[in-house]
């Protein structure tokens, strides 16, 4: 059954991850009234996950320094006069209106401020073999350990590319699982250039000897420049074969050899999750080195739209630390704005400081042209519609290479993912041109998939 | 890794009867109980499963109460009734 409720906030937040934590436990500090909406079951966000029943998880004594600010930061917002509102789904926005689901009544929020701060999910690259069930995104594999103390599998290849694989090899490891491969398809090289972002920055560093420590300490090797060439098993995941890619990520066939594994997770980065920002209408810029399209913001964290906010990785991916610096400048912009008091400098500063020393960081990991050499003529790009790699170029030859074009030639992006998984190389691959970006993806209703008893239930704005 | 002290729900996945634990999302309990697979294909045919576990991919689709829902992000309730996906 579908209701229409409606509920009033000077501050409506979506997402509760450290950015929507951190602005909303200070906002509510002041004495706003603060909402916040996430999809999830439980306040942390991605980083700071939690298990069912708000225990940390049994594999919480082999994390990460960092993660340990995750308990003090819920504890604070669990403190604070804060609406978290879980399993709410937002599906549609304008500014000061949140249009949301939750079990299955539909929502109106009104708040004098929007902010948002949604998170990324994993950049997919499609290599053969990666529909086959139990390859998954290497996000999808610390979501299991760290979220639900489910263990993924006995023999397991982690690959992809950047700072998020340590966390799922020791996610692994950490729950017993032995990862026969850990592959970062940069080359070594490419990442020494990493060291301006992660030696000039303490809490980085304290986390890089961490995660070295400990990957030396469960006897995996992290192997650079190599990746994933294709997955095979009859009906799920066997087998994997992996090889060396050169500089620009072209696979080296001639170094390609079989492992034995009955889980994959892989994983080149992360994707910000813009679509709210979009359907609002605010400014977005391609940074290849942030994950692709990014929402504009401004030293307060406003974007073009006003009253709309935004902190964390829709801004570009950064990590937490940027994040909380950067919700920390959304609570101070608000109070500005509704309350009169003046902002700190210091926090702005710090969120500049963050967001450089991440800059540094990712760009020896943004995205390598030659990986979109992994995928043949037969392998499936657009999961949802299964379309190949073949339709795509032909649709792209025929209908011209825009997105757009590619879509109604093909299919590819029609599906509910509404693109978020082959969009960020559908172009690449489907016109060859690895290295331009994107087109801005365009928003489809609802952002997030609700019923559409929802939708017409929905309380007029 | 240590097991939480989380309790039992019986749920039912294409007929074969499936443990969870409470909190567990279907796609986690099917998982944990070697279950991987959870739809057919669009077009193919092809066996699919679990890929995102966060919600954004669609992979996971399976028809609860003649619902179509992400298991990834649907919590198992005891006596709950859920079929394999298909189409999107
Ligand atoms: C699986 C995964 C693991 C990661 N692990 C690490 C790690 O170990 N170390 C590290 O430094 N970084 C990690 N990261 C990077 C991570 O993105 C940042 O560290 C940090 O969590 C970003 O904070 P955020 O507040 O911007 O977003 P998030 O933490 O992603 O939080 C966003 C929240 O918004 C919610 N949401 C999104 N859209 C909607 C909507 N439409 N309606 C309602 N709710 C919505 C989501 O459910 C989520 O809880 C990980 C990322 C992923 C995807
Ligand atoms: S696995 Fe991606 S939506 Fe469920």
């Amino acid at each position: 059954m579908t209701d229409a409720r409606v509920l009033d906030a000077d501050v409506g937040v979506v997402g509760a991850g450290p950015a929507g934590m951190v602005a909303s436990a200070r906002l509510a500090a002041a004495g706003l009234s603060v909402v916040v909406l996430d999809e999830g079951q439980r306040a942390g966000g991605q980083i700071f996950r939690q298990l069912p029943g708000g225990a940390p998880h049994p594999a919480r004594g082999a994390e990460p320094p960092s993660h340990a600010r995750g308990d003090t930061l819920l504890a604070a917002f669990a403190d604070r006069d804060v609406t978290l509102r879980r399993g709410a789904t937002v599906w549609d926005a304008r500014p000061g209106r949140l249009w949301f689901e939750q079990d299955g009544a539909s929502w109106l929020l009104r708040c004098r401020r929007i902010v948002l701060a949604p998170g990324a999910y994993d950049r997919c690259v499609p290599f053969p073999g990666w529909t086959l069930p139990g390859v998954v995104t290497a996000g999808a594999l610390q979501v299991m350990v760290r979220g639900f103390g489910v263990v993924p599998g006995q023999r397991a290849l982690v690959a992809g590319s950047g700072p998020l694989l340590l966390p799922t090899v020791t996610a692994l490891t950490g729950a017993g699982v032995e990862v026969v491969a850990a592959l970062e398809a940069s080359s070594r090289w490419r990442a020494l250039r990493a060291l301006g972002g992660v030696l000039g920055n303490g809490g980085r560093r304290r986390e890089a000897a961490w995660y070295a420590r400990r990957l030396l300490g469960a006897g995996v090797r992290l192997r650079w420049g190599w990746t994933v060439f294709a997955c095979e098993g009859d009906g799920r995941v066997q087998r994997a074969v992996i090889g060396k890619v050169d500089r620009d990520g072209r696979p080296r066939r001639d170094t390609a050899r079989t492992i034995e594994v009955d889980v994959v997770g892989a994983g080149f980065g992360l994707v910000p999750s813009i679509e709210l920002g979009l359907r609002l209408g605010c400014a977005a810029r391609f940074v290849a080195a942030r994950g692709g399209h990014c929402l504009v913001v401004d030293g307060a964290q406003r974007t073009s739209v006003p009253e709309v906010l935004a902190a964390g990785e829709i801004c570009g991916v950064g990590g937490a630390e940027v994040a909380m610096a950067e919700g920390d400048v959304v609570a101070g912009t608000i109070l500005h704005e509704l309350r009169g008091i003046a902002p700190p400098a210091a926090a702005g500063r710090r969120a500049a400081a963050e967001r450089r020393a991440a800059d540094r960081l990712l760009a020896a990991f943004a995205p390598l042209p030659g990986l979109h050499e992994l995928a043949t003529p037969a392998t499936i790009v657009c999961r949802c519609e299964d379309v190949t790699l073949q339709q795509a170029r032909d649709a792209a030859a025929l209908h011209g290479t825009s997105a757009r074009a590619i879509k109604l030639g093909c299919r590819a992006g029609m599906g509910p993912c509404q693109a978020r998984i082959c969009g960020p190389s559908l172009q690449a691959l489907a016109a060859g041109r690895p290295d331009q970006p994107m087109d801005l993806p365009v928003v489809q209703l609802p952002v997030r998939p609700v019923t559409t008893a929802t939708i017409l239930a929905a309380p007029a704005g | 890794m240590t097991a939480d002290a989380r309790g039992a729900v019986t749920f039912r996945f294409g007929g074969r009867e499936v443990r969870g634990r409470e909190g567990d999302t279907i796609a986690m309990a099917l998982w944990a109980a070697g279950e991987p697979v959870l739809r057919r294909s669009s077009s193919l045919g092809a066996p699919r499963g679990l890929f995102c576990n966060m919600g954004v991919c669609y992979e996971c689709l399976v028809a609860v109460d003649g619902r179509t829902v992400r298991a990834c992000t649907t919590v198992v309730r005891e006596g709950m009734q859920v079929e394999p996906g298909g189409r999107p």
